[in-house]
């Protein structure tokens, strides 16, 4: 059965051609062009063999300027029955409230203009952590020469361990069980420091400034440890 | 001398009549002592002397009174039979008839007098006020402080609840007070009959023969053709009234005038403001459109060539002719997102969503963005001073900033050459620079390209420079502009310096901020 994506957008001309672009990606692609168009969607569309919590669609592109408010009310019902991957899209100026989105648990977001290149390769990491609030999909990470092993808290560098303090640590695991997608400055402080410390964003620029230094072969122009600047930092794809 | 004390001078008290009393005393010395010695025609002449002497000193109804009484005083001691008020001789009665005559006309030519010249220094206090008051409206263009003088002025006028309100701008649609400056007590039934006379533009009160049964003066503070105002002051009795409506109109008038000068100076100060925000933004419109006219049109071309020749195109072409739209499209992005940005920046009380940032990463995520899957040479290279602070500073800005300084850069120097973004410290600032090989800009050129639509179109005295300037500089203008603009928005400036190789180096000073302690281990990170 092929995967359920609800596209709310309602630009006309972009909804006609992401949905084009998703169909031949073998994607079935439900669209709304408002917010309670999609929560009208996601109510209806449950598939007939389906399990009570199933929702019927098995990933959500919410757009952020749409006519009828704020998709924090759309996120939050959808989050209130299952935890389906969102991706925000919004526009350059909206970045507030895609802040907003990501720290209320939207998965990753897209800034307009962007390339289909680009949206599959984060609807498909999206996709591979469904669930994961419930079970970590990641508990190791491998890329180019780094290995990170959560569950024996290991980690190696061109096979030679490589010693990090346990903040570093903690830091580099929050990134790991959400590899390919962004983190929120807040996400972070909040999961890695507590909730006290979530204004501290110098705590974080420092700590990743040493993850950096140890992980990465040009600390100068990072391949795993990526910044999003002003939202948070994001951990690259592993290795397939 | 105080305007109060020059009305008080035609009523003066009997206090101050004493050289009138002295003189009469005197006069009536003197008639006995003369008494016997000349005849009584003579006698009579000592008296009326003694009247035209002490009557410039007495109040006009004394003067008469006192008049009287000598003259029937005069009739009893002096004219026989003595001792009684009858009068034998025919004569007699003549002199004392003209006696009486006489002295009545002499108190009244010297009260005449005395109230024609009180009226001139009424007149003159008026005029040296009324100068006075022409000197301070020039002198202050504060139009609380004027509004505030006038309050003074009338109050010395016409006592102690004298009020004034004046319009501060244009005339609202309903009595707001926000709309005006006020003086003194408008509240009530005051403040209604303030805003009447200030909209009917027309004195009210006693006298002025429009609602006369009101307790005060209102006087409107009128210009040429409108009216800017109105003050209160308390009714004047008796024959001043006039007069000192009159004066305080004037004054009022002069204030009306003042303001309306001053409106007129801020309505000309705001159009012409008007029409340069007016030009500005014309003239952003016409380059921006002009920027974007160039992506559009070939965009147009690989999209309409796709749409109408798609099955005579091979697979090659059609490849090409897409990622030609991709990248013209990424380019208009980029654009779009600039102009936005310059047109933010500009709006006043902009502000900034600054955090604690660290250089390394703003200049990683630069670099990120330069590198194009067919820059294999790695033209673009980063150098930071080790140790650096962190920044405090709105990092999609400063993204933004160093993006376009490093566009541009690749844009405008030869293919190969190497682009450097160094970060060093300097004083109190961090320097983040953008370096390039290409040919430089001429030294007029240096701060005009910072302009919004300064992009070398114009012929330039360095002539060497000037040809290759000309030709390279399309589409820096808004990319350039927005880039100064986000380094002063964070307090620092962007400035473009020659190398002494060629080249150009753009350099952003950011002002340091102390950062805060550096952070121990995560609680409970062990």
């Amino acid at each position: 059965m092929s995967l359920r994506v609800l596209l709310v957008e309602d630009d006309r001309e972009l909804r006609d051609t992401l949905r084009g672009a998703l169909v031949v990606e073998g994607y079935e692609v439900l669209t709304a062009a408002s917010l309670s168009e999609g929560l009208a969607i996601t109510i209806h569309a449950r598939r007939a063999s389906a399990a009570a919590e199933d929702l019927g669609v098995d990933l959500v592109l919410l757009d952020l300027g749409l006519p009828d408010g704020d998709g924090e009310t759309l996120l939050a019902a959808l989050r209130r029955r299952h935890p389906i991957p969102v991706l925000v899209i919004s526009a350059r100026q909206a970045e507030g409230r895609k802040i907003r989105l990501l720290d209320a648990g939207a998965d990753d977001y897209l800034v307009k203009p962007f390339a289909i290149g680009e949206l599959l390769a984060r609807m498909r990491v999206a996709l591979r952590h469904r669930g994961t609030t419930v079970n970590p999909a990641h508990t190791q990470y491998r890329r180019d020469a780094v290995l990170v092993d959560l569950a024996a808290q290991r980690v190696l560098r061109g096979g030679v361990p490589v010693h990090l303090t346990p903040t570093e640590f903690n830091l580099l695991a929050r990134l790991v069980r959400s590899a390919g997608q962004v983190v929120t400055h807040r996400q972070l402080l909040a999961d890695v420091w507590g909730a006290d410390f979530v204004e501290h964003t110098h705590y974080l620029r420092l700590y990743m400034g040493q993850l950096r230094a140890k992980l990465e072969a040009d600390p100068a122009e990072p391949v795993l440890l990526l910044t999003e600047p002003g939202v948070g930092y994001r951990l690259a794809e592993p290795d397939e | 001398m105080s305007l109060a004390a020059l009305e008080s001078r035609d009523t003066r008290p009997l206090a101050q009549a004493w050289p009138g009393i002295v003189a009469w005393v005197a006069g009536w010395i003197a008639l006995f002592a003369a008494d016997g010695r000349i005849d009584l025609a003579n006698q009579a002449m000592l008296l009326v002397l003694a009247c035209a002497v002490a009557s410039p000193w007495l109040p006009e109804w004394a003067s008469l009174a006192t008049n009287a009484a000598a003259v029937l005083a005069f009739n009893w001691a002096f004219v026989p039979p003595r001792g009684t008020f009858t009068i034998d001789l025919r004569e007699h009665a003549l002199l004392l008839a003209a006696m009486l005559v006489v002295n009545a006309i002499v108190t009244a030519l010297m009260s005449a007098l005395r109230r024609q010249a009180a009226l001139a220094r009424r007149h003159a206090g008026y005029a040296e006020q009324l100068r006075a008051w022409g000197d301070t409206l020039r002198d202050t263009s504060d139009a609380r402080a004027q509004v505030g003088a006038l309050h003074e002025a009338l109050r010395e006028l016409g006592g102690g609840s004298a009020a004034v309100l004046a319009l501060e701008d244009a005339m609202p649609a309903d009595n707001d007070e926000r709309a005006v400056l006020t003086v003194g007590d408008v509240h009530g039934d005051r403040g209604a009959a303030l805003w009447h006379c200030l909209r009917q533009g027309q004195p009210i009160g006693p006298g002025t023969g429009r609602y006369e049964d009101l307790e005060d003066l209102y006087l409107p503070l009128r210009g040429r053709g409108a009216c800017l105002g109105a003050a209160v002051i308390p009714e004047a009795s008796g024959l001043r009234a006039t007069d000192l409506r009159a004066h305080a109109q004037a004054l009022c008038d002069a204030l009306g005038l003042a303001l309306q000068r001053a409106a007129a100076r801020r309505d000309e100060q705001r159009s012409r403001e008007q029409a340069q925000a007016q030009g500005v933004r014309n003239a952003l419109l016409a380059a921006i459109s002009h920027d974007y006219r160039t992506p559009l049109a070939t965009i147009m071309g690989a999209a309409s060539s796709l749409d109408e020749q798609a099955e005579r195109l091979s697979v090659e072409q059609r490849r090409r002719l897409a990622h030609t739209i991709v990248e013209e499209t990424a380019l208009l992005g980029r654009m779009t997102d600039n102009t936005l940005q310059l047109a933010r920046l500009d709006a006043p009380g902009v502000s900034l969503t600054c955090d604690w940032e660290s250089a390394e990463e703003i200049v990683g995520t630069a670099l990120r963005h330069a590198r194009r899957p067919d820059d294999t040479a790695r033209r673009v290279k980063a150098r930071l001073e080790p140790d650096l602070p962190l920044l405090w500073c709105d990092a999609l800005l400063v993204g933004q900033l160093l993006d376009n300084l490093v566009d541009n850069a690749l844009k405008y120097s030869p293919p190969q050459s190497p682009i450097e973004i160094d970060v060093r410290r300097k004083d109190a600032c961090v320097v983040l620079a953008v370096r390039d090989q290409g040919p430089g800009v001429a030294p007029a050129w240096r701060e005009r390209v910072f302009e919004v639509f300064q992009r070398g179109a114009e012929p330039m005295s360095d002539a060497v420079a000037a040809p290759a300037l000309a030709s390279a500089r399309p589409g820096a203008g808004v990319g350039l502009a927005v880039c100064r603009a986000i380094a002063r928005a964070h307090g620092g400036e962007l400035r473009l310096l020659p190398r002494p190789h060629g080249g150009c180096s753009f350099e952003f000073e950011l002002p340091l901020r102390p950062v805060p302690a550096a952070s121990a281990e995560a609680p409970g990170a062990s």
